[in-house]
């Protein structure tokens, strides 16, 4: 029986917490692999997706908590497991819920915070393809690479119309929500 | 300056969200009481910007990284309580969209960063409101952002003290204080002073604009 959006979001939120409380290694390595097991097909996708924001951040800990423990001659294997297993738990069960979980749906009891969602969520593709169109548009123009006071001068140049043109965008998609009712709480 | 899920241990996130809740039931109140129709999709655009400055991140020794927050600028044109929470949607869409920070941090971080960050800003604008506008900014969001990074290393030092196995091995973040607080804070410190001066030039795009609350526009 296929779950509701909400109560998947909710079931996300208590696992999440569930995890914080295990301090057993092995338990969260089968954790692990239950729900690469469960998350289904492009479960190798996920984990790359789910691996990619904290691989850094878990290499540089471990890295420096090795050779804490080789200086000191303490062991700490046991603890590097259990904190780089649950940090990627979690990372995986996040990107498993936003998979799987549409949050426009699960936050369809809070209207308010669901437009500020949209909007926003809009807002942030207007600022990355402007962006992109900034880059795209210098290589094509410059043969050589534009210099640091170049790229400073730019990147300001770029950040406030952008900042003008969002604003512009933004109103307009308020204008539209509300002709359409979506504003009528 | 994100702490990752998984790196905070119960005793810290869960007083964290005690305190939160309340502040961010109190900041929706404000919300709904200042900010009309009229003004979302200007917010949305500077949550958005938020966003944006605060992911491009630079992963840290410390356990953490090293960003961009936005939530002075936040302030400057929304106030304390809009950007706090303007700040945790931001906290919120970076952890489910992009995989930074978390949601069990989340209460920790939007505190550290949201709550003392945007009041630090507000407060220290204020202040410094006699001096030159631009001045008063440029130390307010520099000084907003170094608190933050202060309060995230603390939080980030604590958990080998309050959250140890019985053998003593550390059961969430490993490091103590004295890596937590050079490692974060001294990346910061350039940081704070590069988000400043961006602020500023922003800020003085929306007093052009006429963006800025009358009670802001009015001490610039």
């Amino acid at each position: 029986m296929p779950l509701s959006h909400p109560f998947r979001l909710g079931l996300y939120l208590t696992a999440v917490v569930a995890v914080t409380l295990i301090h057993q290694p092995a338990v969260l390595l089968l954790l692990l692999a239950g729900i690469l097991l469960l998350s289904g097909k492009g479960r190798i996708a996920l984990a790359l997706r789910a691996l990619r924001p904290v691989i850094w951040i878990l290499l540089l800990i471990s890295a420096g908590y090795l050779l804490m423990g080789w200086i000191t001659g303490q062991a700490v294997l046991a603890a590097l497991a259990l904190i780089n297993l649950r940090v990627l738990v979690i990372a995986l069960l996040t990107v498993w819920m936003v998979r799987d979980t549409d949050l426009d749906r699960a936050l369809a009891r809070w209207p308010r915070a669901r437009r500020w969602l949209v909007v926003v969520r809009g807002q942030m593709q207007l600022f990355r393809r402007l962006v992109d169109d900034y880059r795209q548009a210098q290589k094509s123009r410059a043969s050589v690479p534009p210099t640091l006071r170049q790229r400073y001068l730019g990147s300001a140049a770029i950040g406030l119309a952008a900042l003008d043109k969002g604003v512009h965008n933004a109103e307009l998609v308020t204008l539209a929500m509300r002709s359409r009712g979506a504003l009528d709480e | 300056m994100h702490i990752p899920d998984g790196l905070i241990s119960p005793q810290t996130y869960l007083p964290a969200l005690v305190l939160a809740a309340p502040l961010w039931w109190w900041a929706g109140r404000q919300f709904a009481r200042r900010v009309g129709d009229e003004a979302l999709p200007r917010l949305a655009v500077f949550t958005a910007l938020a966003f944006v400055l605060s992911s491009l991140m630079l992963p840290l020794p410390g356990g953490t990284s090293g960003h961009a927050i936005g939530v002075g600028l936040l302030t400057l044109i929304f106030g304390p309580w809009v950007a706090f929470l303007g700040y945790t949607l931001v906290l919120l869409l970076q952890a489910l969209v992009m995989g930074a920070g978390g949601i069990t941090s989340l209460p920790v971080n939007a505190l550290a960063m949201g709550f003392v960050g945007a009041w630090t800003a507000y407060l220290l604008f204020r202040l410094l409101s006699p001096l030159r506008a631009e001045v008063a900014v440029f130390v307010a969001v520099a000084t907003s952002v170094l608190l933050s990074a202060l309060l995230v290393a603390l939080l980030l030092g604590l958990q080998p003290l309050i959250a140890q196995a019985p053998d003593g091995s550390p059961r969430f973040f490993p490091f103590g204080w004295s890596v937590t607080l050079p490692a974060v804070l001294l990346p910061h410190l350039f940081i704070g002073l590069a988000e400043a001066a961006l602020t500023v030039l922003v800020w003085r795009h929306a007093r052009k604009r006429r963006w800025l609350p009358a009670s802001v526009s009015s001490t610039a």
